[in-house]
């Protein structure tokens, strides 16, 4: 189909925090283990297709010099729902997550992709570009998420790995995030300007 | 001029009336369920500090200008009659307050600790509810489990667990002795003391003070309790 | 025993529970706006403002008109909505008062809306337990905690832009710059920040 570019492109050549820069605050507080990890994907995935839905539905009638506050409710009404499912059939995710699950209001790769795409394309294709930049969000996160998961927590998914094997504690705090999402970054632009080279 | 003042808040409120509409639908669906989790929460919560018990339903009497809430439950032991009572007590830690559940027997001997909310700093003070694991993912994937579940995991925190058979109406101690493990019992109790987090002594104390306080709110609280029943029996 | 739970608070929020180096929020404005010393400054009073007056106002709406009502589910709309009308208002005095630290922020001093550590700070002073009907002083923790968050996060800043101000004329490997070795960098100090734990209060 003609718009698999917008499915596709999220996922590494425009990935959201790679290569955008956008949404580091959930991505560095979150990675802590796989599980939550996934569970923030997912909701970050319903959020960012609910919102491109409507706004590219409504883009038309929104007056421009109030996009942001109505972009705004809109993310936010999302967001309110995803918190009341997760409190209501997932609560352990709910208490896991936290603070966080709010704060996927102002994850900027939201109110970034409704301002750079939404409002100018159709209905499909950005349902396509939520779709595409959910999973490459996610997808940066848990390769984060599993390397602190496993080196600072001797463990993976909640489950224990090695017996015995004390872990390094830093990993699964603040340094070990900055400094395993800056190696992740490092690796990219090393990547891209290989490719480039070529 | 108004026009333009108002035509905007106009659309905005209608924005926000829709999107409001939309959610109060979304939260009485969920609400009956978010209730219950947290009955279910608040039971699990009774069930642990004072394990075994039959626990009647909260009550509350007014205690220095606020009400306080506590659960009384009974429990047939080698042939007795044993009462305890649990209360929730919150102090303040790094990052907020910092609520438990306690359940003390007649005497004021802590039967059990649940820290249900805490927002402490990772790795150091929110080590107040770390559990220590005992099978690994690859003794499981070795097939070492018959049921391929990994067994369910009741252990207690240990530093919720080594608040069992301190005197909460008696001022408790706090011990450096870092990780608690079940040797040190016998010392710590006979100190009425516990054994504080590495790194995290505002954690312990919170937790600690907030015991001592709520146990003294408990005492006066039946008392009040006692007092207006007496009251009513005339 | 009041006074000290008020250090605690700010303490706590500064030091210890850094926003940006222990909590990682606020992390966009961080990489955006460290670049120079002055423009850190002014961004890190413009949020410490913005973040004490967000806990001075949405404290209450929660607790004297959103929980009593019921309505505890339209949090995340209702503070959203007030930081961002607040950023607005922020704004407009700036560009009166000071033309050239608004030319300076540019185009961060609106995206002070989305600054997760705003948003945070308003949350976490509800999920801190400063609403809950046995608490007291709720007001007075939460508009504490608010400008400690702030004050936290313009202290990391300022050090961060001191920092870069060096590694601008530093020989740094072509694929680490810009936003990797800021995160480096941003790393060793969170270590650093980490010595703090052990403070006795």
């Amino acid at each position: 189909m003609r718009y698999w570019k917008e499915l596709v492109k999220g996922i590494w050549s425009r990935n959201p925090q790679l290569v955008i820069g956008l949404g580091f605050c959930p991505t560095l507080a979150v990675s802590t283990s796989l599980s939550n990890a996934l569970w923030m994907t997912l909701a970050v995935i319903f959020v960012l297709v609910g919102s491109n839905l409507i706004i590219s539905s409504v883009r038309k009638i929104v007056p421009g010099h109030l996009r942001i506050p109505i972009f705004i409710t809109i993310i936010a009404s999302f967001v309110t729902v995803v918190d009341l499912l997760l409190e209501a059939y997932q609560p352990e995710v709910y208490r896991s997550l936290g603070i966080f699950i709010p704060l996927i209001v102002v994850n900027c790769i939201i109110l970034g992709r409704a301002e750079e795409f939404a409002q100018k394309n159709g209905v499909f294709p950005s349902v396509l570009d939520g779709i595409g930049m959910g999973i490459g969000f996610g997808l940066t996160l848990a390769v984060l998420a599993a390397i602190r998961e496993v080196l600072g927590a001797n463990r993976l998914f909640g489950y224990p790995l090695v017996q015995g094997m004390e872990p390094a504690a830093v990993m699964i705090m603040a340094p070990g995030a900055f400094f395993t999402l800056a190696f992740m970054l490092w690796a990219m632009n090393a990547i891209n300007a290989r490719k480039k080279g070529k | 001029m108004i026009r333009d003042i108002l035509k905007p808040t106009l659309i905005i409120v209608a924005v926000a009336f829709i999107c409001v509409m939309a959610l109060s639908q979304v939260q009485k669906l969920t609400a009956p369920e978010i209730a219950k989790r947290a009955l279910e929460k608040q039971q699990q919560s009774l069930d642990l500090v004072l394990p075994g018990f039959d626990i009647g339903p909260a009550r509350t009497a007014p205690v220095d200008g606020r009400d306080f809430t506590w659960w009384e439950g009974e429990k047939r032991e080698d042939g007795e009659a044993r009462k305890g009572y649990a209360f929730i007590v919150r102090g303040a830690g790094y990052g907020g307050d910092i609520e438990s559940m306690v359940g003390v027997d007649e005497k004021g001997v802590i039967l059990g600790l649940s820290i249900i909310q805490q927002a402490e700093t990772p790795g150091l003070g929110d080590r107040c509810v770390e559990v220590a694991h005992r099978e690994t993912l690859f003794d499981h994937i070795r097939g070492g489990i018959p049921n391929g579940d990994l067994p369910n995991e009741p252990l207690t925190p240990w530093f919720q667990n080594q608040f069992k058979g301190v005197d909460a109406g008696a001022r408790i101690s706090i011990a450096r002795r870092g990780d608690w493990n079940p040797e040190m019992r016998e010392s710590l109790l006979a100190l009425n003391a516990v054994s504080a987090l590495t790194g995290a002594s505002i954690t312990t104390e919170a937790v600690v003070r907030s015991v001592e306080r709520g146990m003294a709110l408990l005492v006066k609280a039946r008392a009040a309790a006692a007092g207006k029943g007496a009251e009513a029996k005339q | 025993m009041e006074i000290k739970v008020f250090v605690t608070i700010l303490l706590s929020t500064i030091f210890i529970n850094n926003y940006v180096l222990s909590r990682m929020l606020g992390l966009c404005p961080f990489l955006g706006v460290s670049r120079r010393l002055d423009s850190a400054l002014g961004m890190g009073l413009a949020v410490i403002f913005v973040m004490t007056l967000t806990s001075f106002i949405t404290f209450p709406i929660y607790k004297y008109v959103l929980v009593p009502y019921r309505v505890t589910y339209l949090t995340t709309i209702v503070f959203i909505l007030v930081i961002a009308a607040l950023v607005q208002l922020v704004e407009m005095v700036i560009r009166k008062v000071s033309p050239g630290l608004y030319d300076a922020l540019g185009i961060f001093l609106p995206l002070i809306t989305t600054n997760c550590a705003v948003l945070g700070v308003a949350v976490l002073n509800l999920s801190s337990g400063f609403a809950a009907p046995e608490a007291s002083l709720g007001l007075l923790k939460s508009v504490t905690q608010g400008f400690g968050g702030g004050a936290g996060f313009t202290l990391a800043l300022i050090i961060m832009a001191g920092i870069r101000e060096r590694l601008e004329i530093a020989d740094i490997p072509e694929n680490l710059r810009g936003v990797p070795i800021t995160f480096i960098t941003a790393g060793l100090l969170a270590l650093a920040f980490f010595g703090f734990s052990g403070m006795k209060l």
